[in-house]
């Protein structure tokens, strides 16, 4: 793995130094093949990665880059061809339907491109329809303070903006107080503005819960508010550079 | 084919369970009409072929004799187109391998040649011939009777005639058009092991019963487009110095009002059944198309966008759903074309024809398809039109998200404890609340088909119960070939087993109430009996008072009067004397109608002293043998009726009528409902596809998001079984009223086990239907969840 150091802007913050002995997630020799013979697409052509309690990730990649499917696997929504997957040491790429579900349900928190917010519960119902599954979920007004959103609790997802919309995900997200908080283009569908504070919310939980953060974009300048960035090219890893300090999210501009 | 009608195929066959959800209920819509008119069809082509060819006559009329000269007089009346006079006599029989005594209406056979009316229908062997010498005489039997002993042309069978036994040689097996229905009179039900229909040779018939030179039976048709009312009229006149019980037309024929009776009930079933079912399958072409248009927006746009007009992307989808309609017209022709030879098969039993062959009405399939076509169009129409209306380039856009509201009922108190799950299910009935309404509706109707086959049975047993345990509490009933006086009583009871005698007397009256007539058969019994009792609703006995009347309550519909009103009795045989009586009560029953007085009240008003027509009698069990022998010996019993074998008959042939339409009523109440929970829950699938996969993604897992995706099907279908419950009680109360005739009436008996059943039956099909779509959630695109909306 390769390293690299980048600009450091005026306000900067170091990047909190990493625990490298227990991996949140690792990753040997990981492939993902889609269809068969002819038809195969390889997504993922072996992937070697670790990722660490309380850091901030960004893979980085263009579309077809294999970035998506790197975090279907990690998310537990899908299982690789080949190579090896540990989730806290527990096997991912073997487990079993059931196996899968019980670690989005226990481990992770997804946020999503166009927020999948049930459209018939209200911002407080769609947190709270966590607290149906999680073993210790947070109480839906906490969460949704933590995202910024301490009013408009009782709007339906149609009376809220998308910025408030994907806020609303990610404190349904947190809720279940996840080791890992997966973003899949959480800004794809905003403008800079609203995008800077879901990005904001992101990296605030990741700072104050200490949750694995890794959110895949293919907007460059997100990278910046990494700790470390991994950019994503025909399936394979292709740079991990490493922020010596994170930009705050407010010099970001795009 | 165009790339358009492949695309349709295609399109279908993803869409297979679905379509095939929404033929089946629509064709049992239409098997239940292609079923009922078929049999309509049928019953009335073999009747109307039956009467002509076999020339059923259309005024009878019975006498006690009258000389055959009287004949030419009848024919001499203005209007009378042609007469048959003939024999008519009630025997006791002795059937080989049958116990007890059953009975016999003998008919003759002209001397000479074939009957003028009613002429019979040879079925099997040859007509009897009257014999000379030593020679055994000879009979032909009615097939019904036949066929319940076996008897087969060259079997004998003894009879009593006029006290004398006498053997019989049978010759053939025959029907009659006077016979199609042979059951004893006034029976709502056939009983063809205790009592059959026989033809004799007109001089061994007369000879034994004294009878030669006379008759006592008339039968006529009039010439077309005479004043009936003045005929009729004119052959009482004539008929009533040798003792005419007066005349009827055809309408009041026993056989024939049986017939009118059935097809009265089967119109009744042709409409509104098949009516729930085809608006049940409009309202799922509607929600199936609508959910197309909804998901082929792009596409719709793109054709637009490409050229295509309006009216080939209307066209497109308007096949689509008319391939639907056709799969459900094919399934619904077979279907019905199938249940109603069954139907046919069964009428068998309770008719005779000499060919009762099913004929399909194809015009009414023609007529239902059709309404079933358009149906489904102006269900799809509105849709289409919404999707084809769209500039292409708006459609090319997804739609806006749905907005939601709190349903109201989540500002009381009792929804803070509601979770999101059911929230979820509460608010999207909110949404859409037509579709809901109508999903439950259509459960409603579900629920509801299965209580009318249920109520009838239950109906059945309860008169079953009523009529032979509360009502008919003899053992058997004995008649006598006349009135004889009532010390005859006294040899009843000395009848070996015999525990209990109490005697009837029966006479023809006609009762009349303004306008409203009905001859029918006046019951003289003792003023409060214990075998034969007259109940009343409560159900309480009523004591017959010494002067005043108790009639049938459908009696008192009939003529229209009630409790207080007072009825003219003109009694039809002996010496007619009108009489003025005060109608007093009203009685419960349900077999035919009745009119009851106190036994010595019948007697006054004959002006005869005391008389009786038979006795109704309790056996002790252990004697019956010796009685039923001692019985066949007795000569001057005419017949008799013995309550438990009526009652075996009564519920082997109902039982098995009423069986198979509860099985064809709970096999298509199952497919509408399995039909409408799988096709809501697969068009909330769809449109839930991407909210389902979400909560996969989040942790839920497969059982979970199936309970999020049939919950609102289950507050649906809780909602809709006690409506159902209602609608159906509703349904069985109109169409049970609508049936209650003259000669069959079922009382409405609504049991919980028949609510039971018809809930057991929804929630068994919704449940296996709701987990056979919720097998698609393993279907489920987790990681598009995570795509952007395009």
């Amino acid at each position: 793995m390769q390293t690299s150091g980048r600009n450091v802007t005026a306000n900067a913050r170091p990047s909190e130094p990493l625990d490298r002995r227990d991996p949140v997630f690792h990753a040997r020799g990981l492939a993902k093949i889609y269809g068969e013979g002819e038809a195969a697409v390889r997504a993922l052509a072996g992937v070697d990665l670790d990722f660490f309690a309380g850091e901030l990730v960004v893979l980085l990649g263009a579309s077809g880059s294999g970035k998506s499917t790197l975090l279907n696997l990690l998310g537990g929504l899908d299982s690789p061809t080949a190579g090896t997957l540990c989730y806290r040491g527990r096997d991912l790429a073997t487990a079993d339907e059931a196996g899968l579900t019980r670690f989005r349900r226990d481990a992770v928190g997804f946020v999503f491109q166009a927020y999948n917010l049930i459209p018939s519960l209200t911002a407080r119902e769609n947190v709270a329809l966590i607290g149906e599954i999680a073993r210790d979920p947070m109480p839906p007004e906490d969460a949704l303070a933590l995202v910024g959103l301490g009013a408009r609790l009782d709007h339906f997802p149609a009376q809220l903006s998308g910025g408030e919309q994907q806020r609303v995900a990610i404190a349904r997200a947190i809720a279940k107080r996840p080791e890992v908080l997966l973003c899949d283009e959480p800004t794809g569908a905003l403008d800079i503005r609203t995008g800077l504070t879901v990005l904001d919310a992101i990296e605030r939980i990741n700072r104050e819960l200490g949750t694995l953060a890794v959110i895949i974009t293919h907007n460059a300048v997100i990278a910046d508010m990494a700790g470390r960035v991994f950019t994503l090219s025909d399936g394979r890893i292709v740079n991990v550079r490493e922020n010596r300090t994170r930009a705050p999210v407010a010099s970001l501009a795009w | 084919m165009s790339l358009l009608d492949c695309k349709l195929l295609r399109d279908l066959r993803a869409l297979k369970t679905q379509a095939l959800a929404v033929a089946l209920v629509m064709a049992c819509g239409l098997a239940m009409m292609i079923t009922t008119r078929s049999l309509m069809l049928s019953l009335t082509a073999a009747r109307d072929g039956y009467y002509r060819e076999n020339r059923f006559a259309q005024v009878f009329a019975r006498l006690k004799r009258a000389p055959n000269a009287v004949r030419e007089q009848l024919a001499a009346i203005p209007g009378v187109a042609a007469v048959e006079t003939g024999l008519a006599l009630q025997v006791t029989l002795d059937v080989p391998g049958l116990a007890e005594p059953a009975t016999g209406l003998f008919n003759s056979l002209p001397e000479r040649g074939a009957p003028v009316l009613n002429r019979p229908y040879l079925r099997a062997g040859r007509l009897p011939e009257a014999q000379s010498g030593g020679a055994l005489a000879e009979l032909a039997v009615g097939e019904a009777f036949a066929e319940a002993h076996g008897l087969r042309p060259g079997d004998t069978i003894s009879a009593v005639l006029n006290g004398r036994k006498q053997k019989f040689l049978l010759t053939g097996i025959v029907l009659s058009p006077e016979f199609i229905f042979e059951a004893p009179p006034g029976a709502a039900l056939p009983d063809n092991k205790t009592y059959g229909v026989f033809w004799a040779p007109y001089k061994e018939l007369a000879t034994a019963f004294q009878l030669y030179g006379a008759f006592n039976s008339v039968a006529l048709t009039l010439a077309p487009d005479v004043a009936e009312g003045a005929v009729l009229a004119a052959v009482d006149r004539l008929l009533a110095p040798y003792g005419g019980r007066g005349t009827y037309r055809r309408d009041n024929h026993p056989s024939d009002r049986r017939l009118t009776d059935e097809l009265r009930v089967l119109k009744a079933l042709a409409f509104a059944f098949p009516l729930v079912f085809l608006s049940v399958a409009a309202f799922m072409v509607n929600s199936v198309m609508a959910r197309q248009v909804a998901l082929q927006r792009e596409q719709i746009a793109m054709l637009k966008a490409c050229g295509f007009a309006n009216a080939q992307v209307g066209a497109h989808y308007l096949k689509f759903a008319l391939v639907i309609v056709a799969g459900g017209v094919v399934l619904g022709a077979a279907g019905g074309l199938f249940l109603g030879e069954k139907f046919v098969d069964l009428y068998h039993i309770f008719f005779r024809f000499p060919a009762l062959t099913f004929q399909p009405d194809l015009p009414a399939l023609g007529i239902a398809a059709a309404a079933s076509a358009l149906a489904a169009l102006a269900g799809v129409a509105g849709a289409v039109q919404r999707a084809v209306r769209l500039p292409p380039a708006e459609a090319m856009r997804p739609e806006a998200p749905a907005s939601y509201q709190p349903a109201w009922f989540e500002r009381l108190r009792i929804a803070r404890w509601l979770g999101p799950s059911a929230r979820m299910a509460l608010r999207n009935i909110r949404r859409r609340p037509a579709r809901s309404a109508l999903t439950c509706l259509a459960l409603a109707l579900a629920t509801g088909i299965l209580i009318l086959p249920n109520a009838m049975r239950d109906g059945i047993a309860h008169v079953l119960d009523f009529q032979w345990d509360v009502v008919q509490r003899q053992t058997v009933t004995v008649m006598l070939a006349e009135p004889q006086a009532a010390r005859v009583l006294a040899d009843f009871q000395h009848l070996p087993g015999v525990v209990l005698a109490e005697p009837f007397r029966s006479v023809p009256v006609e009762l009349r109430a303004g306008p409203q007539v009905r001859r029918l058969a006046l019951q003289g019994l003792p003023a409060r009996g214990t075998l034969n009792r007259v109940i009343d609703g409560h159900p309480a006995q009523l004591t017959l008072p010494e002067r005043g009347l108790i009639i049938s309550t459908k009696l008192a519909e009939v003529l229209q009067v009630q409790p207080g009103d007072t009825l003219m009795i003109r009694p039809l045989e002996g010496e007619a004397r009108d009489l003025l009586v005060p109608l007093v009560g009203l009685a419960d029953d349900f077999a035919g109608v009745a009119a009851y007085m106190e036994m010595g009240a019948v007697n006054r008003l004959l002006l005869e002293g005391d008389r009786v027509n038979g006795a109704h009698l309790t056996v002790a069990a252990g004697e019956w043998d010796a009685f039923v022998r001692a019985l066949k010996d007795t000569p001057q019993i005419a017949g008799c009726y013995v309550k438990n074998s009526l009652r075996e008959g009564f519920r082997t042939t109902t039982a098995e009528s009423i069986g198979l339409l509860q099985k064809m009523y709970s096999a298509f109440a199952a497919i509408v409902a399995f039909g409408i929970i799988y096709n809501s829950a697969r068009i909330s699938l769809s449109e839930r596809a991407r909210e389902l996969a979400t909560l996969r993604v989040l942790g839920f897992t497969r059982g979970e998001v199936g309970a999020v995706l049939v919950g609102e099907l289950v507050l649906l279908t809780l909602a809709a079984l006690p409506i159902g419950l209602l609608v159906g009680s509703q349904l069985a109360r109109t169409i049970v009223a609508t049936v209650s005739t003259e000669t069959v009436r079922l009382p409405l008996v609504l049991t919980p086990a028949n609510y039971a059943f018809a809930i057991a039956v929804v929630a068994t099909a919704s449940t296996l239907s709701a987990l056979l779509a919720a097998r698609k959630i393993a279907g489920l695109d987790l990681a598009s969840a995570l795509k952007a909306l395009d």
